[in-house]
């Protein structure tokens, strides 16, 4: 699992950091996939509801109506078919993305599991909202969707009735089964929004809209696609006939035609066994991890700046517990708290300037310690020497740090850049502790914990309690965003920084105040303006190009060219195992008198249903059904479906339900000529014997 | 000797803030009081100076959040002030960490007026604005 998720972590990385510089930080869409989700859904409601002004339920006039929507107003409907179906297939692509980079990148572990867990139900409810999509337009698609769907639910033990028998032949399917699927696909999507917004719930200051730019190249995206490859129905379902071959939506039905390889049952077991196993994942092997962030009351004013910056909703402000006199104070939930120390760097009481007192903030972590810290920056800081003494906070989840030739690097590890307080720089700076503090975390856009980067970079620009104070020279305050990927850049951004402090240029001497908030950093190195267009376009294209080819293609073979299919089948309860037996007067008389009417005893339980069918004299199908109920009293039920060659035969078929050893109970023969592609449906009623349609 | 006194028109009526208000002229009062003692070590003082600026730090916290929930029209320009009173006091702390020597008066002539300016300016109209509690 390990060497997995360090295998896809690698490429991710690979992928983010070409994309950092072909895009920029700010639209790169691998750091906000659950937002580009969230715009997805909102692109297909739409849509959606554009097309459902249009949709008929009937059976014929399902397909119809939608013929229509596509053709008779292709510059409309039609073009929203298109982006309705792209787009289902982009949230698709966009879930798994999504999904594969929490695991990769470890934001799923330990007391991250709910949005892990909530999102596999979200995946789901996705794949319901799809199949019953493909279901509605009832053509051939819908038809393989239909059986295989049926056939796979049927393979639950829950079902009375198999549900493929309500797609026997044309004959039995109803108008009001598409009423039903409308509901579904409305209901679906209605209940999905519901678990996307539990989805968030953990999170503060969630993402749900990507940036403008990255919406706008979507939607165009989608527009181009369904301009060049508009989604259109397929030939109109007809079950009296098996098409050869189906082109299915890879995204939503790829595991289709693996159920037909691997039976219901065992795709069954597949999807439980994957499933089980991806809700495991946040506690496999279960996370160590150090203690939660704790609230010292003696230190709390219950100014509710933790509260406001934690990015996991972890502090809330509850009524003050001690008697001081404030009114408020924040409370931890350990559960929640992922340990990433933004809370610290939030809290006012955080300055390394006192030292009448024990530097206790009002919220800290106890691993991480600030007095700790301090003594940790100055022990470090008297080791460097030379004009660049660089002091580097650094978080574990970006790049590593490589001193560059001729700097002198102190490095200081912390859980997040949003852990360092403001003060703390302040103090490295004014207290010369070094020429130049540097805070270096994740891939800009991109922190593992949220929101470090964004506090950071609000808070040393002034924008975000607490601020750092304007007189600290911004030139001697850099910020370094790189993921482990980008080690180059981060040894290029520490080296211009050293460079810079060495050669200061204007009002740097500290204590002067500085003329703008901005602190140092070293721009991403980008290719020129034409090869990022000429990157950019040969990505849109290759993702257009890849939804629009496996949202149709390959084709799935569903029987041999020259074959016919037969389909058996029957809801029939076989006969009682034993005759009712009258009670004798002497029994009448010991039962109670109202009692008396029933008059005798009928067990209740019935013999299975035994069907065969010869083809020419051979058996090509024998098979007993027990019945129904817990008291196996209830009708057997059979739906049976499999390829003969087409063409002249004899055809027998008999049925055997009293128990008996040989012989039948009833049994028909008829003379076949089957055309390729046809669906001979043969089912036993009674009254009425065999059918054969 | 006391420094700054505390007065009836410091009040702004919440109890939280005037709290913090009383304690931090007790802060300032124990510094310049150190100050004031003959040989006074300079260490000493720049501790304590660096603890008012943290109490004073998270009391403006506190204030501008109790402003925020109150909806205090003129928050902005109080934060302004704020952060010109943090950045003045850090000014006070730099520059005793230059001097050579703990000079009573001249903290004393700083640190006073800072602190009571604000008080009576800021800190009072937002008691008269007469928000109603949250």
């Amino acid at each position: 699992m390990e060497w997995l998720k360090k295998a896809i972590r690698v490429g991710m990385e690979w992928l983010e950091s070409a994309l950092d510089r072909v895009c920029g930080p700010t639209l790169n869409p691998l750091s906000q996939l659950g937002a580009l989700g969230w715009f997805l859904f909102w692109l297909i409601a739409v849509s959606g509801i554009y097309l459902f002004i249009f949709f008929d339920t009937g059976v014929t006039q399902a397909y119809s109506s939608i013929e229509a929507i596509t053709h008779d107003q292709w510059w409309a409907g039609g073009i929203l078919r298109s982006v309705h179906r792209y787009a289902s297939d982009g949230l698709v692509v966009v879930a798994f993305l999504h999904m594969l980079r929490e695991f990769a990148m470890d934001r799923m572990r330990g007391r991250r599991w709910f949005g892990w867990v909530t999102g596999l139900a979200l995946i789901g409810f996705i794949y319901v909202c799809g199949i019953t999509g493909y279901w509605m337009v009832w053509d051939q698609l819908a038809q393989y969707v239909a059986v295989t769907t049926s056939k796979w639910l049927d393979a639950l033990p829950i079902f009375a009735e198999p549900i493929s028998r309500n797609f026997l032949s044309n004959a039995e399917l109803s108008g009001r089964f598409f009423t039903l699927m409308v509901y579904l696909h409305i209901a679906a999507p209605l209940l999905m929004l519901l678990f996307m917004w539990v989805h968030i719930q953990r999170y503060n200051y969630a993402l749900v809209n990507p940036a403008l730019k990255l919406m706008i190249g979507t939607g165009a995206g989608f527009l181009l696609l369904s301009l060049v490859r508009p989604a259109l129905s397929q030939a109109p379902a007809n079950l009296d006939r098996i098409a050869a071959t189906v082109g299915p939506d890879w995204f939503y039905l790829a595991f289709y035609p693996l159920m037909d390889r691997i039976g219901a049952v065992g795709l069954w077991w597949l999807v439980l066994v994957v499933f089980v196993l991806l809700v495991a994942l946040p506690w496999l092997p279960r996370l160590r991890e150090s203690p939660a962030a704790v609230v010292h009351l003696d230190h709390c004013n219950g100014c509710a700046r933790c509260f406001d910056d934690c990015p996991f909703g972890a502090i809330t402000m509850n009524s003050r517990s001690d008697g001081a006199a404030f009114s408020a104070e924040a409370v931890v939930d350990a559960d929640l708290c992922v340990r990433c120390g933004i809370c610290v760097g939030a809290c006012p009481t955080a300055t390394p300037f006192r030292r009448a007192t024990a530097l206790v903030p009002g919220i800290e972590l106890p691993a991480f310690n600030l007095e700790v810290l301090r003594d940790q920056a100055e022990t470090v800081a008297r080791t460097l020497s030379g004009a660049a003494r660089i002091l580097v906070f650094k978080c574990p989840h970006g790049a590593a740090v490589v001193p560059p030739a001729g700097a002198s690097v102190g490095v200081i590890e912390v859980p997040c850049t949003g852990m360092v307080p403001p003060p703390f720089i302040d103090f490295v700076v004014a207290r010369r502790l070094a020429d130049g503090a540097m805070l270096a975390g994740c891939r800009e856009g991109d922190c593992f914990e949220r929101l470090g980067v964004r506090w950071t970079e609000q808070r040393i620009a002034g924008e975000r309690d607490p601020y750092l104070r304007d007189r600290v020279p911004r030139d001697r305050v850099a910020v370094s965003w790189a993921g482990p990927g980008q080690r180059a850049d981060r040894a290029r951004a520490l080296a211009s920084f050293a460079r810079a402090l060495i050669r200061p240029q204007g009002a740097t001497q500290p204590g002067a105040p500085a003329q703008q908030r901005a602190p140092w950093r070293e721009p991403l190195a980008r290719p020129p303006r034409l090869v990022r267009y000429a990157a950019l376009g040969a990505m849109v294209i290759a993702a257009t190009g890849l939804l629009g080819f496996f949202s149709h293609t390959p084709t799935v073979r569903l029987r041999a060219d020259t074959d016919a299919i037969v389909t058996l089948s029957f809801s029939h309860a076989g006969r009682s195992r034993q005759e009712c037996r009258r009670f004798s007067p002497d029994e009448m008389a010991r039962l109670q008198p109202n009692m008396r009417r029933v008059g005798g005893d009928c067990p209740r339980g019935r013999w299975p249903v035994y069907m065969q069918l010869e083809l020419d004299g051979r058996v090509v199908y024998a098979g007993t059904r027990q019945p129904a109920g817990l008291w196996k009293d209830g009708p057997s039920t059979l739906f049976a479906r499999f390829e003969v060659p087409a063409g002249a035969q004899q055809a027998r078929v008999a049925l055997r339900e009293s128990g008996r050893d040989s012989g039948f109970d009833a049994s028909a023969s008829a003379e076949l000529n089957l055309k390729p592609g046809q669906n001979l449906v043969i089912e036993f009623k009674q009254p009425g014997g065999f059918t054969f349609r | 000797m006391t420094y700054i006194e505390w007065r009836p028109e410091f009040a702004t009526g919440i109890p939280d803030v005037d709290h913090e208000h009383r304690e931090m002229i007790e802060w300032i009062n124990r510094t310049l009081a150190v100050c004031g003692q003959a040989g006074a070590a300079k260490a000493a003082v720049t501790d304590l100076l660096g603890e008012i600026y943290a109490r004073i730090s998270a009391h403006f916290a506190l204030e501008e959040r109790v402003m925020k929930t109150r909806g205090y029209d003129q928050f902005a320009d109080h934060k302004r002030d704020h952060e010109r009173l943090l950045d003045e006091f850090r000014e006070i702390m730099d520059d005793h960490e230059a001097g050579s020597q703990v000079i009573e008066e001249r903290l004393a002539a700083r640190l006073a007026p800072w602190f009571s300016e604000h008080f009576r300016i800021q800190d009072a109209r937002f008691h008269r604005a007469g928000l109603p509690s949250v």
